[in-house]
């Protein structure tokens, strides 16, 4: 970047040689939401995350479903002033368990992130990341130590998917993944399923494959379905028996906790023991209506279940 | 080859060498985690915190 620039993600400035951040301390969204809404279904299931986001992405997917503040400047955005302290003391008000850094990428403003993310830890408070994965491995790395959670969004298994419709590159999202799994941190991940784009049965197999090889059959998988927007309003949305066949795919290929978003559908809302194969969590969308794991095992055969509980 | 084409041809590999070096270095150099400042002023709206007991309308 020159002297005067902003990066590629509209949010950081070379003023004078140094840079800048704009979004420190101001997001344009916060709520209170439930952290299956993440989606989070292996960790503290039926709390809620105090959720935020700034304006930018360091990702261009011509899907966004949130390009209305991903993909605009700040100049043109409405935010509201919040430094780390005040966020801290938002989530500790309204008992939350967690604050999630998630709706653009937590990567754009990593600075209030990270930032948040210690000072939240001191007060007791957990911190998740909903992103794609997009970052160089030294300051993915440092963030690792002050985020307990991830759901990645591994967006397709092909260099020419990441390229054409993300402008982005697959590689260093995939070494992402194998680090934060091997951080400790608690992963799921998230595969938007695109209709026409990445919904190929054999594409599908292959993503599995990838992530059951080296993330583990232990790591939760949610097939999200994809609704026209941004740049893709022509596509249709996807459909339930698409998402259910990747479920089934997946099952198959021995990933043992497999769920479906963004639609209503019978497959792949539950929560099954890998071992004995009985309920062990049973949600409606994002209300959990129990929940059997007992000190992080199943009640019945005494395996342990991928994930936090307490 | 005559002394003209010669010292042409060891100008020109020079240039290409040190501009591919430069290039290279810069390539590196960007690569370094460099932490970003805050800004003084933010260049949009600035609100005052309203209702977040609803849940966000966005994805995530």
């Amino acid at each position: 970047m020159k002297s005067g620039q902003s990066g590629d993600c509209r949010v950081r400035i070379n003023v004078d040689g140094v840079l800048r951040t704009v979004v420190y301390g101001y997001p344009c969204s916060i709520h209170i939401d439930p952290i299956e809404k993440k989606p989070f279904f292996h960790f503290l299931p039926g709390t809620t995350a105090l959720s935020l986001a700034t304006v930018g992405c360091n990702l261009h997917c011509l899907n966004c479903q949130n390009w209305e503040i991903s993909q605009t400047n700040p100049e043109q955005s409405e935010v509201v002033f919040c430094p780390p302290e005040k966020l801290v003391s938002l989530a500790k008000e309204n008992n939350c368990d967690s604050i999630a850094y998630t709706y653009t990428d937590p990567i754009v403003y990593y600075e209030y992130t990270y930032d948040t993310s210690k000072l939240a830890r001191k007060a007791g408070l957990r911190n998740v990341l909903v992103t794609a994965g997009y970052a160089n491995p030294q300051p993915w790395k440092d963030l690792l130590k002050v985020v307990d959670a991830a759901t990645i969004d591994l967006k397709g298994i092909t260099e020419e998917f990441y390229r054409n419709i993300c402008s982005a590159t697959l590689k260093p999202i995939q070494d992402n993944l194998v680090a934060t799994k091997a951080s400790g941190v608690e992963l799921e991940v998230s595969n938007l399923i695109i209709s026409t784009l990445n919904d190929k049965p054999e594409e599908i197999r292959e993503l599995v494959r990838w992530i059951k090889a080296n993330l583990g059959g232990d790591t939760p998988l949610h097939f999200l379905g994809f609704f026209p927007r941004y740049k893709m309003r022509h596509l249709p949305p996807t459909s339930a028996e698409t998402l259910e066949t990747a479920h089934e795919i997946a099952v198959a290929e021995g990933m043992q906790c497999v769920y479906i978003g963004n639609i209503m559908s019978r497959q792949g809302q539950n929560t099954y023991c890998p071992g004995c194969k009985n309920l062990l969590i049973e949600r409606s969308g994002y209300i959990v209506l129990q929940c059997r794991v007992k000190n992080g095992c199943c009640p019945d055969c005494g395996k342990a279940i991928y994930g936090v509980w307490k | 080859m005559t002394r003209r084409k010669f010292i042409k041809y060891t100008v020109e590999t020079a240039v290409a060498i040190v501009a591919g070096a430069w290039m290279l270095l810069e390539k590196t150099a960007a690569r370094v985690f460099v932490r970003a400042e805050r800004i003084g002023k933010y260049p949009g709206k600035v609100r005052r915190l309203s209702d977040i007991n609803n849940q966000g309308r966005w994805s995530g």
